[in-house]
């Protein structure tokens, strides 16, 4: 197991190296000079050198990337051009709302992932499984946003019931916090639910064509024990794999529910950075986004590894 | 995973499973002989097959038909503001007075041709990529190893990367299809490739002396397409979302020229006060999703046979 | 209870217990009569198991035996309503301890099964679940039933114990993986034995097993039944499992009961022609085959070539097409209208009961139109050729073509011009000639890309050490279990697998096969005959693409190939009609015939065999084995025929190679190393043999203890000191075996055998 994850190591170091150079090379990839776009049309010359210096496109490309690696990994984040305020600030102003949001889509997308998988893969009626089936293929048609506009619409407009713009933040006030928090969650996460409970049902189904299911049957086990005991428990590991997988999906969902839902998150961060150009703050987002994704694979095999004794003592 | 394997199975699990011989019970093993085509086909005589290709003949012919449905084109402002549905206008108009049906089949239009160009280009590389190991070992690795990078990013933070290089518009769209498609299909055909290539009829060949070329082309290619092909169509659905994704948070399309996406963004605007606004291209873009949904999940049964 | 090993008291107990019984109920534990189970499927309704009548009594061993598609694994399911949907139990009783098991509610056969009777599985690799530990899978069959969590896990342990696996106290809370195929059985069979059942019912316990690891097994099994008095139900497809093991008899086709009696009256005289022919079929092995015996110095002329095998022609009928009336009537050389219209009855026969308890256990009965007038059943001839010819094919015009001589060399003329000569090497005397392969001091590094933590080479030699050679017209059989390293040495001669170091030698020029040049000479002279022959034809190219590929490399110009194909099409028993058609129409016997075709495309002298019949059902194996004896002996060909099974080898083979993790550790000519083996793992390989007579049962057998170590860390010195049943394991003084490693170095008998102490162990004949 150990050794396992130790040989995940250099692929994995690969992938962050990688995604920080492309992240550094950015504004250097851009059409035309990053200093004046940063700059904004109006900025005059003298301005837009000031900024190419400030930014320290004037020196050696790999002076400067070993400087702004330097300076992420002793948490000196840069400046925000548009802001004018150190990057840190800005993330640190906002990560609580994407965590919050995250969190609890993640926590729903397990519970109703796995539960509606669950369901689906035990259902013997025809009637259950067609159900399960239409509403499954309805789900993964359906985008996030389409999921949090349908919800605006309806639990916000046509019934208001819930707060559909804005936030609080749940440890401030709980109640109210999740109430703001609720609908953009299910938002995000029901939709993405569907491929989790597809994923979860597929196995299911192919697990009670196993041998040893056969096995348990002629031991006598009752269905119910052997759908919990052998067919769920089998399929847990692919479901942990979605999972993971899901997770950088919905960092990148998070960005467009933030939008809909008008909460103040990193999302609208990178989004407001992108379209002015703020290549300092955009850059880290980016890292960030990247790094967060990478751990939580490398967290899901752990999980696996749990799950999976073939995984766990090395088959 | 592989199309053509031994797939021949009795009567249930109960049958006789001492040695493969040739009298198997049960339906004929419908096993590929000469009709791929004929694969494909009976993936439409399933139900979902035929709804999904159905829904998306549908919506392609308006796309097809949009300057035909809709003379006065996307952008003709002659109507007043943010008007509901009427006898003129099914939908009602937009912010700028445009018919909102006009413009959502243009968007459509739009969307479709962005699926259709980026997804099968992004195949096509993808696969190449994924069968680099075929001329040196070394190349394959390291093509796996740039898949893994840009597997490393969650689809819409490469977009925004891309946005970032290029600008917003077609293009960036386009490519951020194309990109975000790469590994899934390079992993799917290396993974095929490794299969293949261990398969005793490819040894028999290699045996014999067949040109390695030879053998990737008659013997390899041809059971690597199928899994690919119904990739394309399940990623079909990942490239709906990306452009609406995108276009959403405002690094679509450019106005004037109408996208799903971009009608979502700024219908999302005017929800409270017109909530109709959003309903058609919200509409337009679930059916075009649910048809690809359908038809892979068709595609898979009939071609993969999972 | 009639393999050796037993305590006699024990018998005896288990005896008295069976008379007890009998006294008490004279009824059957297990009656089954009319059985019928069907599947609905697109293609209609398929009748797998028909009007079935079978008896177990309690104590006893029933085996049902057949092909595939006759239908017993579908009976074994149906008696513990285990069928798989779409299959239905339609008709019939299942009388199981006075209690019809068809009209039980769900609940109620859940508690039959398990507790009453249980089943054990084919293949253990899948049959045990890998998430939990074996310890709780076999605590959930007592779970279950209900028993405490405390008692079920003590009775886990001392299953454990019973079955025979070492350290069972720590070995009990281990996954399945981590235990070896024969060891996965074994939980298998503790689990079924769990509940205490009455009857077990085992499907093919031991086909996914190697022969040594078989015969572990089935002892185990008899040991079981004589300690507990279980009565089994054995499914097996293997006449000398049968023969070892079972009592009684049931044999089906084409899912029917086509005969059934006790063993020892089934073996001795068959009432159903084709129980005869299926035993006539086999290869024996301790019987002379078609090889060309020159050991020992006694000339080939002596031995004459090419007896072949009596074969059944045909194959075993699918069960969605049965033929009408009797179902073996197309293939039965005794047919007659009768048999081609109206079913047969399971009729009693009682001229041939008076043998041992032949009434009390149902006696004999066949299903058989000619047998039922008295007549008897003439012996299946040997080389009639129209036999090799495939069902549905009445007019086999090929047939006369692969017809041979006594001698083997080919008359001049049936050959047509152009099409595949005959090489000089054919009529020479086999072996005197030049190697056409020669392999020296071959070594195979299977894990190339295996690399320690820190980066370091971590090499697993499958092959250490080989060197063999292969003439024209003669053929080497390499035998050894799976895992031994023969399909790698194979793969690597043919150049899909790249050697660490030794060479290779193709032609009579012996070109190092290696250099650049010589693999052309390897291409031309070396090809390739694989195992599976569902996998080793591409399903998207019809056979005739498939040959004009082969016929391509030979450099066939385009205008001759379509000849060239009728030509080699012909040479295998099929005809030009085949040609079109793709791979998924053909049975698995004929697909094998399309792959000897391809690989003789290119005028090979040397065929690499691997395995090429152990796919097969038995009554296709003989077809095969006969089609491969008539090249070799039309053409001259050289074979390297690699298999499992011995007997098979015994029957094909001039001189032989026995591998063992990696090495040869005996070889020589076939019958010198049959006859008088020298090493102990040729001893032992041998006596696990299963023979199909009831005579041969109570032989000393020598069963090896453990499992075949891994290549990844093969032991020190003598690889098989680990086993061996006369090395340091018995003998704790005889530390050579752990220090030095032993040469193949020349016997008294004249094989060369890789033992310190070679010929100490001697196989015991009879009893």
């Amino acid at each position: 197991m150990i050794r396992f994850l130790l040989r995940r190591v250099p692929s994995i170091l690969l992938v962050i190296v990688a995604t920080s150079v492309i992240a550094f090379l950015l504004p250097r990839l851009a059409p035309g000079d990053a200093a004046a776009a940063a700059a904004g049309p109006e900025a005059t010359t003298e301005q837009i050198e000031a900024i190419r210096v400030e930014m320290g496109l004037d020196r050696p490309l790999v002076e400067q990337y070993v400087g702004w690696v330097g300076g992420l990994l002793t948490g000196d984040l840069g400046q925000s051009l548009q802001f004018n305020r150190p990057v840190s600030e800005l993330i640190g102003d906002r990560i609580g709302s994407t965590l919050e949001l995250t969190i609890a889509a993640m926590l729903i997308l397990t519970v109703v992932g796995i539960g509606v998988g669950i369901f689906g893969g035990s259902a013997r009626s025809r009637l259950s499984r067609l159900t399960s089936d239409a509403t499954n293929t309805l789900l993964l048609a359906t985008p996030p946003f389409l999921a949090g506009l349908l919800l605006i619409i309806v639990l916000g407009v046509a019934f208001p019931v819930l707060p559909i713009s804005g936030e609080v933040a749940v440890l401030d006030d709980p109640m109210i916090g999740l109430q703001y928090l609720l609908l953009p969650a299910v938002a995000l996460a029901v939709p993405m639910s569907a491929g989790v409970a597809r994923l979860v049902q597929s196995s299911m189904h192919n697990v009670w064509q196993q041998d040893f299911v056969d096995l348990a049957v002629a031991k006598g086990v009752p269905r119910r024990r052997i759908n919990i005991r052998h067919v769920v428990r089998n399929s847990l590991g692919p479901a942990v794999v979605a999972l993971g997988m899901r997770f950088g999906d919905m960092l990148a969902g998070a960005v467009v529910i933030e939008m809909i839902f008008a909460r103040n998150g990193i999302g609208q961060l990178a989004v407001t950075g992108v379209q002015n150009a703020d290549y300092n703050l955009v850059q880290v987002i980016i890292v960030g986004a990247v790094l967060i994704a990478v751990l939580m694979q490398l967290m899901t095999e752990i999980a696996l590894a749990g799950l999976d004794p073939r995984v766990r003592l090395g088959a | 995973m592989a199309t053509n394997t031994t797939t021949v199975s009795g009567p249930g699990n109960g049958a006789d499973t001492t040695g493969p011989t040739g009298t198997v019970p049960g339906p004929p093993a419908r096993q590929s002989g000469a009709g791929a085509w004929h694969r494909y086909a009976s993936a439409l005589r399933r139900p979902r097959g035929a709804a999904g290709a159905g829904l998306l003949a549908l919506l392609i012919l308006a796309a097809v038909l949009a300057p035909i449905l809709f003379p006065n084109g996307y952008d003709d402002q002659s109507s007043g503001a943010l008007a509901g549905p009427s006898a003129g206008h099914w939908l009602g108009t937009d912010e700028l007075g445009r018919d909102i049906l006009a413009r959502t089949v243009f968007g459509l239009r739009t969307d479709i041709s962005l699926l259709l160009t980026a997804v099968p280009l992004s195949a096509a590389i993808g696969t190449l990529m994924g069968l680099a190991g075929v001329i040196t070992r070394w190349l394959g690795t390291g093509m796996q190893r740039l898949l893994d990078i840009i597997l490393g990013f969650p689809g819409l933070i490469l977009g925004m990367t891309i946005v970032l290089v290029v600008g917003t518009g077609w293009l960036a769209l386009f490519l951020s299809i194309l990109v975000v498609g790469l590994p899934m299909f390079g992993r799917q055909a290396r993974a095929g490739l490794l299969v293949e290539q261990e398969r005793e009829y490819v040894l028999a060949a290699r045996v014999l002396g067949v040109r390695k070329r030879t053998v990737m082309v008659r013997h390899v290619l041809p059971n690597i397409v199928d899994p690919i092909v119904v990739n394309a169509s399940v990623f079909m659905v990942v490239a709906i979302f990306i452009e609406a994704g995108l276009s959403i948070v405002g690094l679509g399309i450019e106005p004037p020229v109408p996208s799903l996406g971009a009608m979502l963004n700024t219908g999302a605007r005017y929800v409270e006060v017109h909530p109709a606004y959003i309903i058609g291209p919200g509409l337009v873009l679930l059916l075009l999703a649910l048809g690809f949904t359908l038809l892979s999940d068709a595609l898979n049964k009939a071609v993969l046979k999972r | 209870m009639r393999l050796t090993g037993k305590s006699p008291a024990l018998a005896a107990a288990a005896a008295t217990r069976r008379t007890e019984r009998d006294w008490s109920a004279d009824a059957p534990l297990l009656q089954v009569r009319g059985l019928r189970t069907e599947f609905a499927t697109d293609a209609g309704t398929v009748r797998a198991v028909n009007d079935v009548d079978l008896a177990v009594q309690s104590g006893t061993v029933l085996g049902v035996v057949g092909e595939s598609g006759s239908g017993k694994s579908v009976t074994a399911r149906s008696i513990m309503r285990m069928v798989h949907a779409p299959g239905r139990i339609v008709a019939g009783e299942i009388l199981f301890d006075g209690r019809d098991l068809r009209r039980l509610t769900e609940e109620q056969m859940r508690e039959v099964r398990g507790r009453e009777i249980a089943m054990v599985f084919q293949d253990p690799q899948s049959a045990l679940n890998p998430v939990m530990t074996v310890g709780d899978q076999i605590a959930e069959a007592l779970i279950v039933h209900g028993a405490d969590k405390r008692t079920a896990r003590a009775r886990a342990l001392e299953l454990l114990q019973q079955v025979g696996i070492p350290d069972a106290e720590r070995r009990i809370s281990e996954y399945p993986h981590q235990f070896s195929g024969g060891m996965r059985q074994r939980v298998v069979i503790a689990i079924a034995l769990a509940g205490s059942p009455k009857l077990l019912i085992a499907d093919e316990p031991t086909t996914a097993l190697d022969v040594t690891i078989q015969a572990q097994i089935l002892r185990l099994l008899a040991r079981l039944k004589d300690e507990l008095g279980v009565a089994v139900l054995m499914i097996t497809h293997d006449m000398g499992v049968v023969a070892e093991t079972c009592d009684d008899v049931v044999v089906m086709y084409g899912g029917r009961v086509v005969e059934r009696g006790p063993a020892e009256a089934l073996f001795a005289h068959q009432e159903h022609p084709y129980t005869a022919d299926l035993l006539r079929a086999m290869p024996r092995i301790d019987e002379h085959g078609s090889g060309n015996g020159n050991g020992g110095g006694t000339s080939r002329d002596k031995v004459s070539r090419s007896q072949g095998l009596p074969a059944i022609p045909g194959t075993p009928p699918d069960p969605a097409d049965l033929p009408p009336g009797c179902a073996f009537h197309p293939r039965c050389r005794l047919a007659e209208d009768q048999c081609r219209t109206d079913v047969p009855e399971l009729l009693a026969r009682t001229h041939s009961t008076n043998v041992d308890g032949g009434d009390r256990r149902g006696g004999r009965a066949a299903a058989c139109w000619i047998t039922q007038r008295g007549d008897a059943i003439p012996p299946l001839p040997r080389l009639i050729h129209a036999e090799s010819a495939p069902a549905g094919n009445s007019s086999q015009p090929a047939a006369s073509r692969v017809a041979t001589t006594e001698v083997g060399a080919v008359e001049p003329g049936t050959v047509e011009p152009g099409a595949i000569q005959p090489h000089a090497g054919g009529a020479a005397r086999p072996g005197s000639g030049s190697p056409m392969l020669a392999v020296e001091d071959l070594r195979v590094n299977v894990a190339a890309d295996r690399r320690t933590l820190f980066g370091r080479p971590d090499p697993v030699y499958a092959v250490d050490g080989v060197s063999l050679s292969v003439a024209g017209g003669e053929t080497l059989g390499l035998v050894g279990e799976s895992g031994c390293g023969k399909s790698t040495l194979a793969r690597t001669v043919v150049g899909i697998n790249r050697p660490s170091s030794g060479t290779v030698r193709v032609g009579p020029g012996q070109v190092d096969a290696t250099t650049a040049g010589g693999v052309q000479s390897l291409r031309s002279t070396v090809q390739y005959v694989f195992q599976d022959p569902y996998a080793s034809l591409n399903p998207r190219r019809s056979v005739r693409q498939s040959l004009d590929e082969a016929l391509e490399m030979r450099g066939v110009p385009r205008s001759q190939r379509a000849g060239e194909a009728t030509e080699l099409i012909r040479r295998v028993g099929l005809n030009e009609n085949h040609l079109d058609r793709y791979p998924h129409a053909f049975s698995g016997g004929q697909r094998q015939r399309i792959g000897i075709a391809r690989a003789l495309a290119v005028q090979p002298r040397v065929l690499i065999c691997d395995e090429p019949v152990s796919a097969l059902d038995v009554s296709i194996q003989a077809q095969i084995i006969n089609l491969l004896e008539q090249l070799r002996d039309d053409l001259g060909l050289g074979y390297l025929f690699i298999a499992h099974d011995l007997s098979v080898v015994r029957h094909l083979s001039d001189r032989v190679a026995v591998m063992y993790l990696g090495k040869i550790v005996e070889t020589g000519p076939v019958d010198a190393v049959y006859s008088a083996p020298q090493h102990p793992y040729t001893v032992a390989l041998m006596s696990s043999s299963p023979v199909p007579d009831t005579t041969a049962r109570d032989r000393e057998r020598i069963v090896l203890t453990g499992d075949l170590p891994s290549p990844k860390n093969p032991p020190s010195g003598c690889r098989f000191r680990t086993r061996c049943p006369i090395g340091p394991l018995a003998h704790p003084e005889r530390q050579i075996c752990v220090e030095q490693e032993p040469a193949l170095s020349v016997t008294a008998d004249g094989q060369r055998a890789a033992c310190h102490f070679a010929g100490e162990m001697r196989p015991a004949h009879g009893s």
